[in-house]
């Protein structure tokens, strides 16, 4: 019933219809993100590729043409150096000149500079209208070259000087007057001079103050007849934007894409956007575009002052740059760029669609998302709420679900689940109404035995509550059923306070003892105690689990009960009234006091009646003896037994308080054994016997030499009476690891068995009335035992007793002490 | 940029021989002043030396360095030697170590010129006839005293073999070369020496 409430106070949670549409969104939104990038990334890069490789291509091909165009001018202009006119005309000037000495020559040098530069008529029309002169303007003109060959317009127009030198720098022949005289010290005329030897020589862009505009030149030596030797320059001079725009200018592609033409240090040659004669902006820039084989690359920069990063293709004019390399040392690059912007636009137009496409895959995910979701979880909901329903047994009607896929499985086996609990609760309550039935007898039947017995008994719980109490103690206590829950034992049980602090302690003790502990009821320490020792009031009272209740006396015990699951052991108390036992308990043990002082009446007298009879044999030896000397020896053995009847005496009135009061002196076990065993032959008479000794020297011992001979005369008292007089009786001594060793070896009927391990039991005796008190050998055992040591009997039935005493040397330190 | 510079000082030994040997011809035709026993070495045989230098100092060349190079692997030869960082054709190993010569001042030209040049061909009359000359007759070169002007000259044509098969390759596949037929051994040109005569 409490399902909605937990439904409720559950937190907030995705439901499973949002985590479909969350599911479907992710795993259609990834691939669309990795897609889009991957597309935008891939795209880039194939279009830098792809640009790039046209872009060099491009630039290559705008350098072949660049080439062309520079090596087709190169030849014209050679042409005009290898005319013979010009060939004859400068060696007749070399041989006229090579004749003069050295200051006619410069004398004819300065006088015809002076004719140049002061514009005199005579000599500016032999320069400018002279037969060379004319031969250079059809050259410019174009009407001195094959017919089928037509000079470029542009070329002609961007020609803003053509002249020739002969081997001086010395100005023979020029189609207009902006030439200078003298040229030898300009650079372009020595390096085509070549010392003589002659070589092409591409001056690089200059800007000429002159013209006003950059130009370029063109200088190639006149070689003579033979190619022997240079003899002269043709020199021309070029308006760098005018003839090289024709050729990089039409190169256009897109809004923005052009090439152009750059020296190796990044000076503009020609360009569609740049002015003629700047520099790259960018340093940077200039040594990746200036490679010395065809290449593309992604730059920083695009060299128009953009900073994006732009794709350019360049390549070398391969021809002009040999020239070129050997004139100035720099080389002609074309240099192939489209901006970044349009460059890069269908990427952007790329991913821009993808981007649209994304946002409307994404809405189609989310509502396909929701659709089915709501398909999916519409009946799954159907289903908790049928199996709420189920829960609670209030399934009234039919499972109807009907999807086609494994939900309506689902809901079938649902149905048919809910069918075989109906089956199976059905026999369940049956059941359950068997066992309450059993268990009700069991409980009424308990009861009636319970209340059968009896002896009161109590259950308590782990609080001492009393939980339930037999007839028995109804009746015995006056008591009426218990109309309380939870009432406490000593409610119940009139008890004296240290009643129910004994009860109080081992309850507690039976609660908290271990599982393990739990076998058995818990037990006083048992001890052993010697019967004639004194008993102690308080261990008489706690060892009897007694309870005084008014004038009964009853005997109680513990037990340990299984409790309902969840509530712990019961504790159960059985009493049992002992009233009427106590009583006679008390009669047994006065009569086993009254026993036992008969037997120790016995045991005195056996004990007396050894020295007694010693005595009386040395009376009649001292009535019939006549020599003095040896009435004072018997004498003196008369008094040595009556101080043994004292010793006696002394001990039976108090063993160890007796014992203890005599002083220990060194002690000669030898002589102690021999005084044992004479008085042994008296009392017990020794005529039969065949005693063999053999003492060896032994060290002194520390003891009290009566209680030692007492030990030798008890002991061989036995063997003698054993023997009944007759027989080999055997005493040796030694040392042996610090002890002595003292072994008496009888030749008599031997210890049964049985009785071997009791002999040393206070009043064991195998003689008759009168005979022994059973106190001899205990009485030795401890003395032995107090001085550290102790006695070994060895006994074959009809082979003779043998018994070793053991005794340390020096003895204990602090001989035990007898409490009692 | 090792192996160019190795070029380089080969063509300058190859010019140092070149200049010593005209400078002790010249010396013995024109300045032997001082002993009139020595009589001076006709031009024939002044360009039949400087032939020998010539010939020895390209084939050392082509052996030695270039084609070690190439199987070693190290570098290579190309026409665009400068661009693509290789060494010099041996052919224009030649051409170089003759500029460098006429650079020198001391008046020795030498070159190579073919009648189916890729660059240099015949310019005069001499030159065309001595090629046509030697390729018929290969085993002695066409002479001839030329004049430019006033001054005169001896020249020597002398022919120019396929040596190697690299010599074929290039200029049966080269895109300026006008005939594509050579076979090795066979005279593709010749090595012109001109030598002044006037003082």
């Amino acid at each position: 019933m409490d399902r909605p409430d937990n439904q409720q106070n559950r937190p907030a949670r995705w439901g499973l219809k949002g985590k479909l549409i969350l599911a479907m969104l992710l795993v259609g939104v990834f691939p669309l993100l990795i897609g889009l990038v991957m597309a935008f990334l891939q795209g880039s890069q194939e279009i830098r590729e792809v640009n790039g490789a046209s872009f060099e291509a491009l630039a290559t091909e705008t350098a072949r043409k660049l080439d062309l165009v520079l090596s087709d001018e190169i030849a014209r202009t050679s042409r005009i150096a290898n005319d013979p006119l010009i060939v004859r005309a400068l060696e007749d000037r070399r041989d006229r000149v090579q004749v003069l000495s050295e200051p006619a020559r410069q004398t004819l040098t300065k006088k015809s500079a002076g004719q140049w530069e002061a514009r005199d008529p005579a000599f500016v029309k032999a320069v400018t209208e002279g037969r060379l002169a004319s031969l250079l303007r059809q050259y410019y003109t174009g009407s001195e070259l094959e017919t089928e060959q037509s000079l470029p317009i542009a070329i002609r127009a961007a020609t803003r000087s053509l002249y020739v030198t002969d081997l001086t720098g010395g100005l023979i022949a020029s189609i207009n007057t902006a030439a200078p005289y003298h040229s030898a010290d300009s650079p372009w005329w020595q390096g085509a001079f070549n010392k003589g030897v002659g070589k092409p020589y591409v001056e690089n862009l200059a800007f000429d103050d002159k013209l006003g505009v950059y130009t370029f030149t063109v200088s190639l030596p006149v070689m003579d007849g033979i190619r022997y030797q240079a003899i002269g320059v043709v020199h021309r001079v070029y308006d760098a934007k005018e003839f090289l725009a024709p050729t990089t200018h039409p190169i256009r592609f897109g809004k923005t894409g052009h090439a152009m033409l750059i020296d190796s240090d990044g000076t503009v040659l020609s360009c569609p956007i740049l002015p003629t004669g700047v520099r790259l902006a960018d340093p940077d820039l200039i040594p990746l575009v200036t490679q010395p084989q065809p290449g593309w690359v992604k730059a920083p920069s695009d060299g128009h002052g953009g900073r994006d990063t732009s794709i350019i293709g360049f390549a070398t004019l391969p021809e002009t740059s040999r020239i070129t390399r050997g004139s100035t040392g720099r080389l002609w690059h074309t240099f192939v760029w489209q901006s970044s912007d349009e460059l890069f636009a269908p990427v952007k137009h790329l991913l821009t669609w993808i981007s649209v496409f994304g946002l409307i895959a994404v809405g189609l995910l989310v509502s396909l998302g929701y659709v089915a979701a709501v398909r999916i979880v519409t009946p799954i909901r159907r289903l908790q709420e049928i199996a709420r329903l189920i829960g609670r047994g209030a399934l009234r009607e039919p499972i109807h679900i009907k999807t086609g896929d494994e939900i309506e499985d689902l809901a079938d086996e649902i149905a048919r689940m809910n069918a075989q609990l109906e089956v199976a609760f059905a026999g369940l309550t049956d059941q359950v109404e068997l066992k309450t039935q059993e268990v009700q007898y069991l409980q009424k039947s308990t009861d009636q035995i319970l209340d059968g017995v009896p002896t009161p008994i109590i259950m308590l719980d782990q609080g001492m509550g009393v939980q339930y109490i037999n007839r028995a103690s109804r009746d015995t206590f006056s008591l009426k059923d218990l109309d309380r829950n939870s009432v406490g034992l000593f409610e119940l049980l009139p008890l004296d306070d240290p009643s129910r602090e004994r009860l109080r302690e081992e309850f507690d003790a039976l609660v908290n003892e271990p599982d393990h502990e739990r076998d058995g009821m818990p037990s006083l320490p048992r001890e052993l105690r010697d019967p004639l020792a004194p008993q102690r009031a308080s261990v008489t009272d706690s060892a009897r689990k007694e309870l005084h209740i008014g004038l009964r006396v009853y005997r109680y015990e513990w037990f340990q009960s299984t409790g309902r699951p969840g509530e712990g052991q019961r504790i159960g108390l059985v009493l049992r009234d002992t009233t009427d036992e106590s009583r006679l308990q008390d009669q047994l043990i006065q009569a086993e006091k009254l026993g036992s002082l008969g037997v120790l009446s016995a045991g005195i007298g056996h004990e007396l009646n050894n020295p007694l009879f010693g005595i009386l044999g040395l009376g009649e030896a001292i009535q019939d003896e006549t020599d003095l000397d040896q009435v004072r020896s018997y004498a003196r053995d008369i008094v040595q037994h009556g101080k043994r009847m004292a010793t006696t005496i002394r001990d039976f009135t108090g063993l160890a308080r007796a014992e203890g009061m005599d002083r220990q002196v060194q002690v000669d076990i030898n002589e102690q054994l021999d005084q044992a065993l004479k008085l042994a032959q008296l009392a017990h008479g020794g005529a039969g016997l065949n005693v063999q000794t053999k003492y060896q020297p032994l060290p002194k011992t520390h003891a009290v030499p009566e209680e030692l001979r007492q030990v030798f005369l008890n002991i061989i008292a036995n063997s003698v009476q054993a023997m009944q007089g007759k027989g080999l009786l055997s005493l040796f001594t030694e040392a042996k690891e610090g002890m002595v060793v003292v072994t008496i070896r009888d030749s008599g009927p031997g210890i049964p068995k049985p009785y071997l391990q009791k002999i040393f039991d206070p009043f064991f005796t195998t003689k008759g009335q009168g005979s022994g008190t059973g106190l001899g050998l205990t009485v030795a055992n401890r003395i032995i035992t107090k001085y550290g040591g102790h006695i070994q009997m060895e006994s074959e039935e009809g082979h003779g007793t043998l018994c070793r005493i053991m005794i340390p040397v020096h003895g204990p330190s602090h001989p035990r002490g007898e409490s009692a | 940029m090792m192996p160019p510079k190795r070029s380089q000082r080969a063509v300058w030994l190859d010019v140092l021989a070149v200049v010593m040997i005209v400078a002790g011809s010249w010396t013995l035709s024109h300045g032997g002043k001082s002993d009139e026993s020595v009589a001076p070495i006709p031009a024939e045989k002044v360009a039949d030396l400087l032939h020998a230098v010539i010939e020895a100092d390209r084939t050392i060349y082509t052996t030695h360095v270039v084609e070690r190079m190439q199987e070693k692997g190290i570098t290579f030869a190309a026409e665009h030697w400068e661009q693509r960082n290789a060494l010099p054709l041996p052919a224009q190993f030649l051409k170089l170590a003759g500029r460098l010569a006429a650079e020198s001042g001391i008046g020795i030209r030498y070159g190579l010129i073919s009648l189916w040049p890729i660059r240099s061909g015949p310019t005069t009359e001499f030159e065309r006839k001595g090629l046509e000359a030697v390729r018929t007759h290969p085993e002695r070169p066409a002479t001839s005293v030329v004049t430019s002007g006033r001054k005169r000259y001896f020249q020597a044509i002398y022919a120019d073999r396929a040596v190697s098969k690299a010599c074929v390759s290039c200029h049966n596949t080269h895109l300026l070369s006008p005939k594509r037929d050579f076979q090795l051994n066979d005279v593709m040109g010749g090595i012109v020496i001109t030598i002044p005569l006037d003082n």
